[in-house]
């Protein structure tokens, strides 16, 4: 996935209205819509994407996009 | 022989604690956000002195009404908010309500998997020809468990209870389970303390959950990322595995009722297995999630609203705590 539809899918998934973008140096934990329930979204979103399955004590070590994206793996990314 | 669900009773408590309330307890707790994401708007709370025995009797007493209490000749009660750890609570059930002596009454201690687990017994006891009527209840006070600052566990989780009549009939009425258990998981949803490993602390330490809200080692964990991947994983099999043991595909199922964890993550579920919307039960609105008793609450629901008619197919699926899960495909 191209990281600029990464970004769009995230502002969807998360349902971001407080910032107007996002991109890797975006810090999610900053966000006022980065909650437990946006997490459960977030791994929706990363099964239905990518099939992949985040371990739970993982998403305590997310900060920015970037961190998202690695844990993802940076294979499933083009820039 | 089969065994049929015959009537569901319902109680839920009096005190109702709505998403405004929450909303004036904790800051930058969004009212509006919580209902359209986790699908609750209320969810109802026990009172300070009632525990999750007072509520299946009053579920029991719901649907024992027009009933003969000699008809039942055994008690099933399934909770994790148990009166005593000593004795068990079905027993103090079958006084309550005034049942005959020859009744047989077990406790089984699951969370969300509870009710598909309780028909898989109460139909074995009919096959073995050791009961004709089963009272199966399923009750909890979960609130009880949640630290008062929790708030995303005091979102989710309300108090509940349901009593379920199983009987023996000609007609096929609950068919075939698939069962599952991964205890690796156990740590993932727990009260860790309070039973025979860790005693109760009186000075556990406050734990923050990292999005605002604060427990302690002897209210409820819940690992809600763990959980989640549990469910993507287990449930998705259980459903077709229940199908494949019934010879079944999801077009002959009239209508599929999972248990009601929060609305985001049941709708995941029902858009990953594929199951239509319309044949689909989701309804928290007015409870939360009240672990076991949310299937047999959304069965009486569907029932009554005639949503689901006589002789209707409906697939049920619990899984949580345990980790536990359970499928079967009920006849109404």
């Amino acid at each position: 996935m191209k990281k600029t539809e990464f970004y769009d899918l995230l502002m969807d998934t998360l349902e971001i209205e407080s910032v107007d973008a996002v991109d890797e140096s975006t810090d999610l934990t900053d966000l006022e819509e980065y909650d437990s329930l946006a997490v459960l979204s977030l791994i929706a979103m990363i099964d239905e994407h990518f099939s992949k399955r985040i371990p739970g004590t993982d998403f305590q070590k997310i900060t920015t996009v970037q961190s998202l994206m690695d844990m993802i793996g940076a294979g499933s990314f083009e820039s | 022989m089969n065994a049929v669900i015959q009537k569901i009773g319902v109680y839920l408590p009096e005190t109702v604690l709505t998403n405004d309330a929450l909303a004036r307890e904790f800051e930058d707790w969004n009212s509006e956000k919580v209902e359209k994401r986790a699908g609750i708007r209320e969810r109802h709370v026990a009172g300070e002195n009632e525990t999750a025995l007072d509520l299946a009797e009053k579920a029991c007493r719901d649907v024992l009404r027009d009933e003969d209490p000699e008809s039942v000749d055994f008690v099933i009660l399934c909770t994790q908010s148990p009166e005593y750890y000593l004795p068990t609570g079905a027993c103090i059930l079958q006084d309550r309500l005034g049942l005959s002596v020859r009744t047989g009454a077990l406790d089984i201690s699951l969370g969300c998997s509870g009710f598909v687990y309780g028909l898989a017994l109460a139909k074995s006891f009919m096959a073995s020809d050791t009961a004709d009527r089963v009272l199966l209840v399923t009750s909890d006070v979960m609130t009880r468990h949640l630290h008062p600052r929790d708030r995303a566990n005091r979102t989710i989780f309300g108090d509940g209870a349901a009593a379920t009549l199983v009987g023996r009939s000609d007609r096929e009425g609950i068919l075939n389970f698939s069962l599952g258990t991964d205890g690796s998981g156990f740590r993932n949803l727990i009260v860790p303390n309070g039973g025979m490993r860790h005693r109760y602390d009186p000075d556990a330490p406050d734990i923050a959950d990292g999005f605002g809200g604060t427990r302690t080692d002897n209210h409820l964990y819940m690992n809600g990322p763990e959980i989640f991947n549990f469910t993507i994983d287990a449930v998705p099999k259980t459903v077709a595995d229940v199908l494949e043991k019934n010879e079944m595909t999801l077009e002959d199922v009239d209508y599929v009722i999972f248990h009601q964890a929060n609305k985001y993550m049941v709708e995941y579920l029902r858009k990953k297995i594929g199951i239509p919307h319309e044949k689909f039960y989701l309804n928290m609105l007015y409870t939360g999630n009240t672990v076991s008793a949310t299937i047999p609450i959304g069965l009486n629901d569907v029932m009554k609203q005639g949503i689901v008619k006589p002789g209707d197919t409906v697939l049920v699926s619990g899984f949580g705590v345990g980790y536990s899960w359970g499928a079967t495909i009920i006849k109404i």
